[in-house]
C-alpha cells in the first residue's frame, strides 16, 4: 500500500558544503592547467604594475557612459570626414594597379633627380629649344599621360556633377 | 526535349524548365541569379517586393509571377534590368534600415541582407524613412516593429493562405502602410494562435521572437543610447554596403562558433514537425523552421514554436528518488538502480514473471521503445506491455488491420493536401494536429478542396466546413453504415474496386439492411436529406480522404466506428489512389512509433503476433533467450490486475497515467496497491506521487533517437544539450537495469538500437540513421534498399491475397449513466497545451494565453442556469466530481459540455469524471461517452480565459496580401513605366572581375 505523497527531501548542500566542492573543483582545474595559469598570472601581474588592469576595470564599469561620450564625440561632422576620407585613401590605394603604379613611380622617380640636376645646374633654357623639346618622344608620351589624366578626372567631375543633380 | 521540360534562354544559354514553373524558380533551381525577397518556397507568388523584374521577349516582367513558356528568352543582367531591380531594392531600404551586424537577424539567412549584397548594391537611392507607429511588443514572444518592415507581404501571406488563420493584414490605405492584426488591435488582444509561421517567414527583423533580441549577436545587446548614435554614424560614414557586410559578415560567423543549430522532431502531436533549435549554452534562442522538412515546410504552432523552456525548468528531476515513509528521499544512481533490480527479481520468483507490468511512452523514441518491450520480454520474460495508443488511437488501429491490413494511416499529409473530399470525423485537428490542419485548411480556401465535419463541437474546422453535420453522441458508426448503405443502393459504389480487390462484399451488404435512412434519422438525429446530400457529396467526389480521432475512438463502439469508416471507404474505391484513404490521426509525437516498435502486449516490433512460432524463434534466435508465448496484459488489464491483486509491480515511464486515464479515482487506488512501482519521467508527475522509486529521465532535446508520426514517417532527432543534472536517456537507463539483470547489452547510441529492430523486423528493413541525415526521413513499410511507402495498397492490401475486407458492424450504445446526469460531457485538448500541461504550463508565454481550464456551455444552458463567462460550477458524475468555471460559447449546443484538460489538480481534472467502461475489442476506456449533473456554486467570477486570447479575435480572411491595393495607390509607379530609371553605367562599380 503506498498511497499519493509530494514530499521530497532533498540533499541541500549548506553553505559551506558547497564552497568546498566548488573550491576542490577549482583546484582540480588550477592543477590540470598549472603551466597556463602560472603564465597568465605573470601576464595579470606585469598589466597590474603598469595600472592597466586599473583603467580596463574603471572601463569596462562605466562602459555605457564611455561608449555614449564616444559616440557623440565619432559622430561629428570632422570625425565624419576623417573616416570619410580614411576610407576613401584606402579604396584610392586600392583602385591603383600595382603594375602602373610602378611604371608611375619609377617615372615620377627618374623625373625628379633629371629635374633636380637642372635646378642644381641653373641652366636656362631658350623658348626655342624648349618648343624643340616637346617634339622629342619622351615629351610627348608624358603629355599624352597626363592629357589622359586630366582628361579621366574630367568624366567623374562631370559624372558626380550629373548624379548629384 | 520530353514533354515535362521546356527549353527557353537566360541571357543567351539555352536552359530546360519543367511545365507550370516560373521563370524565378527555374533560375533558383539552375542557379541563375535573379534578386526576391517577397517570394518564398512555401508561400509561392506575392508580387510586393518588384525586385525579380526581368526582361522577357522585350518586355519588362515579374519573375516570380511569370511561367516559362517554350522559346523564351530571358534577360536578367542588361543594364535596364538591373536599373529595375535596383530601383525596387531602394524602394525597399527605404523602409528598412540597414544596421546589419547590430542586428539580431545577422545569422547568415537574412533574405534582405543576402539580396542587397548579391545585387552588389552600393547606395540606397531614397533615404530611409521611419514609419509614425512604435514597435507592438504586447505579444509575449514576439514583436513587430514597424521600422524595419518592407511590407513584402510574406507575413500576411503565410497568416491567411498558410496557415490561414487569418489575422494579419496590410492596410493600404494609410499614408504610411504597416501590417496589421485584427482590425488594429494590439497583437496580443488579437485573434492571432501565435503559431510563428510570420515570424519564420519574415525576411528581415521586422517579426522576430521575443528570445532573440538583444541576444542573438555580439553586439546587439548594446544599450539604445549607444545603439542609436553608433547606428547614425555607420550610415552617416558607410562608404557603400559592400564594406559594411565584409563586418556583418564576419560577425555573423563568429555567431556559428557561439549559436548552435540543432535539427529536432516536435514531441507535441503525431503530426511530426521538425526544426531546427538555436540555442546558446542552455539557453533556448528560438525554433527556426526550413523548407525542406518533410512534414511542415516552415510551419509550426504555438507548441512548437515557443513551448520548450520546460526543459530548462527547476523542477525537472536531476536525481533519483526511492520513498522511504512518507518522503522521498535522493539516491544515487546505483542505489536506485540496485533497488529496483531486487524488487523485481523478487517479485517475480515469488509472483511469477506476470505479476509485473511495463508501461511504455509514446513520448519516448522508437528506439526507447523497441529497448523496454526488450527488456519486458527478453529480460523479465513477459508480454505485459502497453503504451497510451490504449487511451486514444487503439481502435482506429485494429479496425484498419481487419479491413486493410496496416495499422497507420494509408497515405501522408501531401494525400490529405491533394484529395478532392476531406472528411473529419470527431477530430479537431485545429487545436490538436495543427499545422495538419493549415494544410486543409489552405486546400479548402485556395484549391477547391470540400471539407465534411462531423462533430458534436463547432471547432474551427466546422466552422470552415462546407457541411457540418452535428450527429447526437456516439452515433457515428449509424451515420455512416446509412450512407454506405444507400451509396450501394444508388448503385454508386466502385464496382470494379470491390469486385478486384476487396472479399466479403456480400456478406458485408446483407449486414447493412437495417441501417436505413429512416432508421440512421430516428438514431443519429440527422435528417435524411443531410444523410443523402453526404452520400451525394461523396459519391461526387473523385477523391476522399476521411479522418479520425478522439471523438470516434473514445467510446464503447470505437473499433466498429473506426471499421465502418474503412468500409465506407473501400465501398467507394477511396484506397490506393494518391488523394484517398483513411487517416486516424495521431495524438502524441510517437504513439505510431511505440506500437510499431513492439510495446503492445500481443504484438512483436512491426505488428508480427507474439503467438507466431516464427516470429518468435527469429527474436529468440537474435536474443538468445526463450520468449513468453501468450499476449500480456493491457493497461486496462493491468489496472484491473492491480485493484485484484494479480499485478504485484509496475514500471512505467513518460506516462502521466494518473492523470491520463479514465476514471481516476480507480486508477490511483489500483496503484496504491502496487507491492513495488517505478516512474520513469521527467517531471514529478501525479502518478509519480504513487512511486516507490523514481527516475530522473532527458526529455528529447537532450538525446539521440527517432519518431515515427501520423503517416508512418520516421524521422531523426539530435541531442541539443547534455541531460540536465543526473538525469539520463530512457534507453541508457533501461540497458543499466537490464545489465544489473544479467543482460550484458552494450548499445553506445540509439543508432544500434535501430539497426537490431530493422534486422529483426521486416517491416523497417531498411531503417537506418545513414538515410535519415539531414532532413531526410522514411516512411514505413521500408524496404531492404531503403525505399519508403508513402501511400500503402497501390497495388495489394495487406492480407496474404492481398485483398481488403469489408467488415460488418453493429452499432453499441454508449454508456448512460442515468436521467439525473442530464448534461453531455465531451472533453480533450487544448491548442496552447500539451494534454494536462506538465509541459507547457513552464513556459511563461503559453501559461499568459491560457492558464486556466475551462468549462463551455452554451447560449442556451447558460440562459437556463444563469451562467456567464466566469461562473464556478461544479460537475459530478457517477466515478467523481470536478469544479471549473464556465465559459458561454457557440462551440457547443443545448445540453452539450464541453471540459478541456488542461490542468494538473484533481478537482479540475476531466477523468475524475470518467468512467471504466471501455471498448469492447481493444479496451480503450469510453472518455466521450459520460453524461453529469451541474450545480452553480458561483455566478460571478473572473473568467477562466483571458480576454487576450485569441479565441476572442476577430479575423480578416482575405485570400493573401492584396497587392493591387498597393498598385492601386497615388504614390505607386509601377517599375517597367519608370522614365527615368538611371543610366548604363550605374552599378557597374563592384564586379569583383
Amino acid at each position: 500500500m503506498a498511497r499519493a505523497i509530494t514530499q521530497i527531501r532533498q540533499n541541500v548542500l549548506s553553505a559551506e558544503e558547497q564552497q568546498t566542492l566548488a573550491t576542490s573543483e577549482l583546484l582540480e582545474e588550477l592543477a590540470e592547467n598549472k603551466e597556463a595559469i602560472i603564465a597568465a598570472i605573470g601576464v595579470i601581474k606585469s598589466l597590474n604594475n603598469l595600472k592597466i588592469l586599473d583603467t580596463i576595470q574603471a572601463a569596462v564599469e562605466k562602459s555605457e557612459d564611455i561608449g555614449v561620450i564616444a559616440m557623440q564625440q565619432m559622430n561629428q561632422p570632422t570625425m565624419h570626414n576623417v573616416i570619410k576620407n580614411g576610407i576613401s585613401a584606402f579604396k584610392f590605394l586600392g583602385s591603383l594597379q600595382p603594375g602602373q603604379m610602378e611604371t608611375l613611380m619609377e617615372a615620377a622617380g627618374h623625373g625628379l633627380k633629371k629635374m633636380s640636376r637642372t635646378g642644381e645646374k641653373g641652366e636656362k633654357q631658350s623658348i626655342w629649344r624648349l618648343r624643340m623639346r616637346i617634339w622629342t618622344p619622351e615629351i610627348r608620351a608624358a603629355m599624352t599621360t597626363m592629357v589622359d589624366f586630366m582628361q579621366g578626372m574630367g568624366e567623374v567631375f562631370l559624372r558626380n556633377n550629373k548624379q548629384s543633380k | 526535349m520530353n514533354e515535362e521540360n521546356i527549353s527557353f534562354q537566360f541571357n543567351g544559354k539555352e536552359y530546360l524548365a519543367k511545365s507550370g514553373q516560373t521563370i524565378l524558380d527555374a533560375a533558383r533551381e539552375q542557379d541563375v541569379f535573379i534578386p526576391g525577397i517577397c517570394y518564398h518556397p512555401n508561400l509561392g507568388t506575392i508580387q510586393t517586393c518588384d525586385t525579380c523584374y526581368v526582361n522577357v521577349n522585350g518586355e519588362m516582367v515579374r519573375s516570380c509571377a511569370t511561367k516559362v513558356e517554350n522559346g523564351m528568352t530571358v534577360d536578367t543582367i542588361s543594364d535596364p534590368v538591373k536599373d529595375a531591380q535596383n530601383e525596387a531594392i531602394s524602394r525597399i531600404l527605404k523602409n528598412h534600415e540597414l544596421y546589419c551586424t547590430v542586428c539580431d537577424n545577422n545569422n547568415g539567412n537574412c533574405t534582405i541582407h543576402n539580396t542587397v549584397e548579391l545585387m552588389q548594391v552600393e547606395h540606397q537611392k531614397y533615404p530611409f524613412q521611419a514609419k509614425p507607429y512604435p514597435p507592438d511588443n504586447s505579444h509575449p514572444l514576439y514583436r513587430y516593429e514597424p521600422d524595419q518592415c518592407i511590407l513584402c507581404g510574406r507575413c500576411v501571406e503565410a497568416c491567411q493562405d498558410l496557415q490561414v488563420n487569418e489575422t494579419l493584414t496590410i492596410d493600404w490605405s494609410r499614408e504610411a502602410p504597416r501590417v496589421i492584426w485584427d482590425n488594429d488591435v494590439p497583437i496580443d488582444q488579437s485573434s492571432c494562435v501565435s503559431c510563428g509561421h510570420c515570424v519564420s517567414v519574415c525576411p528581415c527583423n521586422a517579426l522576430m521572437e521575443k528570445s532573440m533580441l538583444g541576444n542573438a549577436g555580439f553586439l546587439t545587446g548594446i544599450p539604445p543610447k549607444v545603439l542609436g548614435p553608433m547606428i547614425d554614424l555607420t550610415k552617416e560614414v558607410e562608404p557603400g554596403y559592400m564594406e559594411i557586410f565584409a563586418i556583418s559578415e564576419m560577425e555573423a560567423s563568429m555567431r556559428k562558433a557561439r549559436i548552435k543549430r540543432t535539427k529536432t522532431v516536435c514531441t507535441y502531436c503525431g503530426v511530426g514537425c521538425s526544426f531546427e533549435v538555436w540555442t546558446k549554452d542552455r539557453e533556448i534562442l528560438k525554433i527556426q523552421t526550413h523548407t525542406e522538412a518533410p512534414v511542415n515546410g516552415i510551419s509550426t504552432c504555438v507548441k512548437g514554436k515557443w513551448g520548450w523552456d520546460f526543459v530548462n525548468s527547476e523542477d525537472r528531476l536531476t536525481k533519483p528518488l526511492i520513498r522511504q515513509g512518507d518522503e522521498f528521499v535522493e539516491a544515487s544512481w546505483e542505489e536506485a538502480l540496485q533497488l529496483i533490480a531486487s524488487k523485481l527479481t523478487t517479485i517475480k520468483e515469488e509472483h511469477g514473471a506476470h505479476s509485473i507490468g511495463y508501461i511504455a511512452s509514446s513520448k519516448c523514441s522508437n528506439e526507447e521503445n523497441y529497448l523496454f518491450q526488450k527488456f519486458a520480454r527478453a529480460i523479465m520474460g513477459s508480454n505485459n506491455v502497453d503504451n497510451c495508443s490504449r487511451y486514444c488511437q487503439s481502435p482506429a488501429t485494429a479496425g484498419l488491420m481487419r479491413t486493410v491490413g496496416l495499422g497507420g494511416d494509408s497515405g501522408t499529409i501531401e494525400d490529405i493536401m491533394t484529395s478532392e473530399l476531406v472528411i473529419v470525423i470527431g477530430a479537431n485537428p485545429a487545436e490538436s494536429h495543427p499545422v495538419l490542419a493549415t494544410r486543409i485548411k489552405r486546400s479548402h480556401k485556395l484549391h477547391g478542396q470540400k471539407l465534411i465535419v462531423a462533430d458534436i463541437r463547432g471547432h474551427e474546422l466546422a466552422e470552415r466546413a462546407d457541411f457540418r453535420i452535428h450527429p447526437k453522441p456516439g452515433t457515428d458508426l449509424i451515420w455512416l453504415n446509412a450512407i454506405t448503405k444507400f451509396i450501394i443502393d444508388q448503385g454508386w459504389e466502385d464496382r470494379t474496386f470491390l469486385n478486384n480487390r476487396v472479399n466479403g462484399v456480400e456478406v458485408y451488404v446483407q449486414s447493412l439492411e437495417k441501417f436505413t435512412l429512416s432508421y440512421a434519422e430516428e438514431k443519429s438525429g440527422l435528417a435524411k436529406e443531410d444523410l443523402i446530400k453526404l452520400a451525394t457529396m461523396i459519391h461526387e467526389a473523385k477523391s476522399v480522404c476521411a479522418l479520425w480521432a478522439m471523438g470516434v475512438t473514445q467510446h464503447m463502439g470505437a473499433t466498429d466506428t473506426s471499421t465502418a469508416i474503412s468500409n465506407l471507404l473501400l465501398v467507394t474505391g477511396n484506397y490506393g489512389r494518391p488523394g484517398t484513404g483513411a487517416y486516424p490521426l495521431r495524438g502524441h509525437n510517437n504513439v505510431q512509433g511505440a506500437c510499431d516498435f513492439g510495446t503492445m502486449p500481443a504484438w512483436m516490433p512491426g505488428y508480427e503476433a507474439v503467438q507466431d512460432p516464427e516470429v518468435r524463434a527469429r527474436y529468440e534466435k537474435a536474443w538468445g533467450v526463450s520468449l513468453p508465448e501468450e499476449p500480456g496484459m493491457d493497461n486496462h488489464h493491468m489496472v484491473e490486475g492491480m485493484d485484484k491483486g494479480k499485478l504485484k509491480a509496475l514500471y512505467l515511464f513518460g506516462e502521466d497515467m494518473s492523470l491520463v486515464d479514465a476514471n481516476s479515482n480507480h486508477v490511483d487506488s489500483a496503484f496504491e496497491k502496487l507491492d513495488f512501482f517505478v516512474v520513469q519521467d521527467i517531471f514529478f508527475s501525479k502518478t509519480a506521487q504513487f512511486a516507490d522509486v523514481i527516475l530522473p529521465a532527458a526529455p528529447s532535446l537532450e538525446k539521440d533517437g527517432t519518431f515515427t508520426n501520423t503517416e508512418r514517417r520516421i524521422q531523426r532527432f539530435h541531442k541539443v544539450f547534455e541531460p540536465l543534472g543526473e538525469s539520463k536517456p530512457d534507453w541508457l537507463i533501461f540497458q543499466e537495469l537490464a545489465n544489473l539483470l544479467g543482460a550484458n547489452w552494450s548499445y553506445e547510441h540509439p543508432s544500434e538500437i535501430m539497426a537490431e529492430a530493422a534486422s529483426l523486423a521486416p517491416l523497417f528493413a531498411g531503417v537506418s540513421y545513414d538515410l535519415l541525415e539531414g532532413w531526410n526521413s522514411q516512411v514505413w513499410p521500408v524496404r531492404d534498399n531503403g525505399e519508403g511507402t508513402p501511400l500503402l495498397y497501390k497495388e495489394r492490401f495487406a492480407f496474404p491475397d492481398g485483398k481488403a475486407k469489408l467488415v460488418p458492424v453493429d452499432w453499441t450504445p454508449p454508456f448512460d449513466p442515468g436521467k439525473e446526469f442530464d448534461l453531455h460531457l465531451n472533453n480533450g485538448r487544448l491548442l496552447e497545451h500539451f494534454h494536462e500541461g506538465n509541459l507547457t504550463y513552464r513556459s511563461e508565454g503559453l501559461t499568459h494565453k491560457v492558464p486556466h481550464p475551462w468549462l463551455e456551455v452554451s447560449l442556451e444552458l447558460a440562459k437556463e442556469r444563469n451562467l456567464q463567462d466566469g461562473s464556478l460550477v461544479r460537475l459530478t458524475s457517477p466515478y467523481g466530481h470536478v469544479e471549473v468555471r464556465t465559459i458561454v460559447t457557440e462551440r457547443v449546443k443545448e445540453m452539450e459540455l464541453y471540459l478541456t484538460m488542461n490542468t494538473r489538480e484533481d478537482i479540475e481534472a476531466v477523468n475524475r469524471l470518467t468512467s471504466s467502461y471501455h471498448d469492447t475489442l481493444t479496451h480503450t476506456p469510453a472518455y466521450k461517452e459520460m453524461s453529469v449533473k451541474m450545480e452553480v456554486l458561483e455566478v460571478e467570477g473572473e473568467s477562466p480565459l483571458p480576454k487576450h486570447n485569441h479565441r476572442f479575435g476577430n479575423r480578416v480572411p482575405q485570400i493573401s496580401v492584396k497587392v493591387e491595393d498597393k498598385w492601386m495607390r497615388d504614390d505607386f509607379i509601377p517599375i517597367e513605366e519608370m522614365h527615368e530609371l538611371r543610366g548604363d553605367e550605374y552599378g557597374e562599380g563592384h564586379h569583383a572581375n
